[in-house]
């Protein structure tokens, strides 16, 4: 906190009410360049909700959301964050869309009305479906794909705008283990070496675990647990209770801990 | 040919093939966006704005000077601008905003009937489509019309695709989700709107979702679902023409005719060419057939 520029997005006393019953209640978080976070909460503890507000989506809360500095109701550049959606793979299977087609979509928030894409803009489509190795489906029918394909495709339509920070909701439901885990080495390895800032939203604690370097748990509140050693030393238990006080923690700077 | 030597068949004709390319073009995201009601709605809407003129021009006899249609596209356009906001303010039944505005509509439009003289053979017309009333206005409004429409559509394409394939990854992404909505309602609206010169108000909606409902079967990627959806509107329009004009039948009954002939056709076809795909051991027994 103390090193603002460093500060990719910032969340102060965050609330939000659906019609009578409150959903988030005085969120408070940081999130720097480079980090790896794992939100994690139980089905129905607002995380999604959380997304949306941080997309932009929902625009009735209390409280301040800032990405890089800018309060996000004045935020204009949006595809500067990346978002996998949890529902994206629930599209209409039958709509004739290729997955070049998919990934272009990408680019269409950054390049604004009435431009269209030239030849550096196809080169960066490449790209991105070479980064999740599904170059050789380009022209291939979404519908016609595995899920886990679809996700993939998704996930380079995200990354096709060059974001420097990625959001993905429930990435790896309904995807087996040994394809989650390649998929969390990938992630890592994109945030070792390309330095993308990720937010993992999940309600599946464990395999995760090994590849965040920070961890945050939502049950209505937020638990910020800081590193991920804190976390699993940490009991579990306080993300569902309503008991447990804020532990806010900055992953680099233990001096200002509490 | 006979068929070009009257001035009224050359525009109707001229309408058609302009309404063949834009109608089916509005049609492919009206599907993919699963609206399909969307075009009937707005064409009984235009029959409220008909019947509303034909009601003024009862006592404002300089109004009947003027094609009701265009009365009809203008009410069109504003209806389509309610939908739109029925659907952003009751989000979790946003289907019923169509149904809402459709029964209001026909029934304004019938209490308008009723005020002017009842139902005449202008409202006949207007309902089936008739290609003996157009003129040369009309020909150069619904000209105008349709290449603003295709203009937009072409323009705005890359948005449209995205709020069609997922509305909300396009608005996280900063697209302008309710402008380019409502600026879709708007030139479906007149689409439909004019549709109704040649068509009628009962089978506007077969010009629009049925190229493209067709279209869908067999396009691999979506830019060709609009080429597909094009040309088999133009066919559908082509031959409804002259179908109709040699064996005297409604031209408009007869498009929508073809055109659902044409979906039945990439159906069955669609249906033959998955089954060759999943036996190429029987699909080599008939070629092997075919070639005795």
């Amino acid at each position: 906190m103390e090193d603002s520029t460093n500060t990719l997005l910032e969340v102060n006393h965050l609330s939000f009410r659906y019609e009578s019953e409150l959903v988030l209640d005085d969120i408070n978080m940081n999130i720097n360049h480079g980090d790896f976070v794992g939100l994690v909460g139980p089905n129905g503890s607002g995380k999604s909700t959380l997304v949306r507000i941080l997309l932009g989506l929902h625009k009735q809360y209390r409280g301040e959301v800032r990405w890089f500095g800018t309060p996000a109701r004045h935020f204009h550049q949006w595809p500067k964050i990346g978002y996998v959606s949890q529902k994206a793979n629930r599209f209409n299977a039958g709509f004739p869309v290729t997955v070049y087609e998919v990934v272009a979509m990408g680019l269409y928030g950054k390049k604004g009305l009435l431009r269209f894409l030239n030849r550096k803009d196809k080169q960066r489509i490449h790209e991105a479906l070479e980064q999740v190795d599904m170059l050789g489906y380009k022209k291939k029918n979404m519908g016609r794909l595995s899920g886990g394909q679809q996700q993939r495709v998704f996930i380079a339509r995200a990354l096709v705008s060059d974001p420097e920070v990625l959001i993905l909701d429930e990435p790896t439901v309904g995807v087996d283990a040994a394809s989650a885990q390649s998929f969390y080495e990938r992630l890592s390895y994109w945030n070792r070496e390309k330095g993308i800032t990720l937010i993992l939203v999940t309600h599946d604690v464990g395999a995760m675990t090994k590849y965040v370097t920070k961890v945050a748990c939502l049950n209505q509140q937020l638990h910020f647990h800081g590193t991920t050693r804190e976390f699993e030393e940490s009991d579990l238990a306080g993300t569902y209770g309503h008991d447990v006080h804020i532990i806010h923690h900055e992953h680099d700077h233990h001096a200002g801990g509490a | 040919m006979v068929f070009l030597e009257f001035d009224f068949l050359r525009y109707a004709l001229i309408i058609g093939l302009m309404l063949g390319v834009v109608a089916p073009a509005a049609g492919v995201f009206v599907v993919v966006r699963k609206t399909p009601m969307i075009a009937d709605a707005m064409s009984h809407t235009a029959l409220t704005g008909i019947a509303f003129h034909l009601w003024l021009a009862s006592f404002w006899v300089w109004l009947s000077e003027w094609n009701p249609l265009y009365t009809g596209i203008l009410f069109t356009f504003i209806v389509s601008f309610i939908i739109e906001y029925l659907r952003r303010r009751f989000k979790t039944f946003q289907e019923l905003s169509i149904p809402v505005v459709m029964a209001s509509a026909i029934g304004l439009g019938v209490v308008f009937i009723s005020l002017a003289d009842g139902f005449n053979n202008d409202l006949f017309n207007f309902l089936f489509g008739s290609i003996l009333t157009v003129n040369v206005t009309d020909t150069m409004v619904i000209g105008i019309i349709s290449a603003v429409s295709l203009l937009l559509f072409l323009l705005f394409y890359k948005e449209l695709l995205f709020l069609a394939f997922d509305e909300e990854q396009a608005d996280a992404n900063g697209i302008p989700v309710q402008r380019v909505n409502l600026l879709f309602a708007g030139i479906v609206a007149v689409v439909v709107a004019s549709s109704i010169s040649i068509l009628g108000v009962l089978l506007v909606s077969a010009l629009i979702t049925l190229p493209a409902a067709a279209a869908l079967r067999v396009a691999s990627n979506f830019k060709s679902m609009f080429l597909y959806a094009i040309v088999f509107g133009e066919a559908a329009v082509l031959a409804g023409f002259f179908v109709s004009y040699y064996y005297d039948l409604s031209s408009g009954g007869t498009i929508a005719v073809i055109s659902f002939a044409i979906w039945t056709i990439v159906v069955l076809a669609e249906k033959v060419a998955g089954r060759i795909r999943q036996r190429p051991w029987e699909a080599a027994k008939w070629t092997d057939k075919a070639n005795q």
